[in-house]
């Protein structure tokens, strides 16, 4: 099988986001793909930009050192939309991702259900593999 | 000329505390209403809550299951934008069903021009997602109704964020005709000028995007040129508006400029579209500041009618006259490139 070569990870800011994103990096660095963090913009966030798009978090470059992960292969990208459609749209150019990373979140009384979960919608719509990294993977 | 409203009904307990699309918003539009004084022709129709016959010309059922259950399990965010509650589903039930309610009475009548005054909005659902504070796609579900009876249906989306909702339900649609003026960039990142429709719908999708600052000289000036000779040349037997009201300048939501005023002449413009009385209906979609959504709602309704408005003036100046011919260039280009890859197809 053809090795991942571009790996793009939904983030908003989240421990479950962070989880995901130590993911992708330390997989990146296995299949020697390059990783996009992607955040997407909601409608509301035009009241309280979080993020700007051409400064990468700093958290998310401490988190490439603490992974040993080459910078230079970690893409920063801030797009328009809510957090499902902006990670599917990742699969197409320019960033043709073939490999889809999302965190977890402990849905509990709406087991089972996609609405309300990212990552059960990404996994039901997505066209290339989709991982969805437990909250605990850190820890593990 | 009568106006034809929605019975309203109890929306408040689809709320979410310090959330912009709130239960106020319809107090805004009520008032507005109130502030036309049309008395005997103002004409009341009981709101109707959507069959899941209606609801499933758009949504697919599987969608309809999983939201119904969400809400009556007490809801939550379903993502960074949107909520829902436990009485949500019955209330976008509501809200999605007094467009019909409307359209019967403007037929019965065929006089009139209809507003639905409803939240959540709409125009962000899919036919399989909520999203961008939207639940059930109200203009969608009357415009399939519509062309159900063998209509032909412009939808023209002026609300600041595009409607990518309704663009996908009827992406390969021939009998229903979308136009979006929109900024852009800006969520939800669709509505591009080279989305133009599926491929037994090429030019059934206009999508005319404006720079941030952008006045209402040039919306107007979009609509006009870009989409103008499409509507003329599909002949539209009814035409419904999704009314937003966030472009307005002191929208907090997004960054265009125009003024009640403006609006007052989209509505007298998007009118002239009608083929006759009582085939005009506007669906309240977005507007966040109260005071502009009021001054707005009643700009669009006194001009749909034929009244004067004397409120804010138009507005012009801002950016994006150089945009609007290389926006139609580029859209023809995308069109004869999807004929000619139709034509190369059809020879193989």
């Amino acid at each position: 099988m053809k090795p991942f070569q571009s790996i793009a990870v939904g983030y908003d800011g989240s421990h479950d986001a962070t989880v995901a994103a130590r993911w992708a990096m330390e997989a990146a660095k296995d299949f020697g793909a390059v990783v996009t963090i992607v955040h997407a913009t909601g409608l509301r966030e035009h009241l309280h930009q979080q993020f700007v798009a051409d400064v990468t978090p700093p958290e998310l470059i401490a988190l490439a050192q603490e992974c040993a992960f080459d910078e230079s292969g970690l893409h920063w990208l801030v797009a328009n939309g809510d957090a499902c459609s902006v990670l599917l749209r990742m699969a197409s150019p320019p960033i043709n991702a073939d490999m889809l990373v999302v965190g977890s979140r402990g849905e509990g009384k709406r087991e089972g259900l996609l609405l309300g979960s990212t990552s059960l919608e990404v996994a039901e719509h997505a066209s290339v593999p989709v991982v969805v990294v437990p909250s605990s993977y850190v820890e593990n | 000329m009568v106006l034809v409203v929605n019975e309203t009904f109890d929306d408040s307990s689809h709320e979410d505390a310090g959330h912009p699309e709130r239960p106020d918003r319809l107090v805004a539009a009520r008032t507005a209403i109130d502030d036309l004084h049309l008395d005997e022709d103002l004409v009341v129709v009981p709101a109707h809550s959507a069959t899941r016959e209606e609801l499933v010309r758009v949504h697919i059922g599987n969608y309809l299951d999983e939201l119904s259950a969400y809400c009556y399990s007490g809801g939550g965010d379903i993502d960074q934008d949107t909520y829902a509650t436990l009485n949500s589903f019955t209330i976008a039930k509501y809200a999605a069903g007094s467009g019909l309610a409307v359209i019967d009475e403007l037929q019965r009548r065929n006089d009139g021009v209809g507003f639905v005054a409803a939240r959540p909005p709409g125009h962000h659902a899919l036919a399989d997602r909520a999203m961008g504070f939207c639940l059930l796609n109200n203009v969608a579900v009357a415009a399939a109704a519509l062309r159900s009876q063998g209509e032909r249906v412009l939808i023209v989306d002026w609300d600041v964020h595009h409607g990518n909702g309704t663009q996908q339900i009827f992406w390969d649609v021939p009998e229903v005709l979308y136009v979006s003026t929109h900024q852009w960039p800006l969520f939800p990142g669709t509505g591009s000028v080279n989305e133009v429709g599926g491929r037994h719908a090429t030019d059934r999708t206009v999508n005319i995007p404006l720079p941030p600052g952008a006045t209402g000289d040039i919306v107007r000036r979009g609509i006009d040129e870009m989409a103008g000779p499409v509507i003329d040349a599909f002949d539209p037997t009814w035409v419904l508006v999704s009314a937003g009201f966030d472009a307005h300048r002191e929208d907090p939501m997004a960054d265009l400029r125009l003024t009640s005023g403006d609006f007052a002449l989209m509505a007298r413009g998007v009118s002239d579209y009608a083929p006759q009385p009582g085939r005009l209906v506007m669906f309240l979609e977005g507007g966040y500041d109260l005071d502009a959504l009021r001054s707005s709602i009643h700009a669009s309704l006194s001009a749909a009618l034929g009244q004067t408005y004397d409120g804010e003036s138009p507005s012009n100046g801002g950016p994006g006259t150089e945009q609007i011919e290389r926006m139609r260039q580029a859209r023809r280009s995308t069109i004869e490139l999807l004929h000619t890859s139709d034509d190369e197809e059809s020879t193989r």
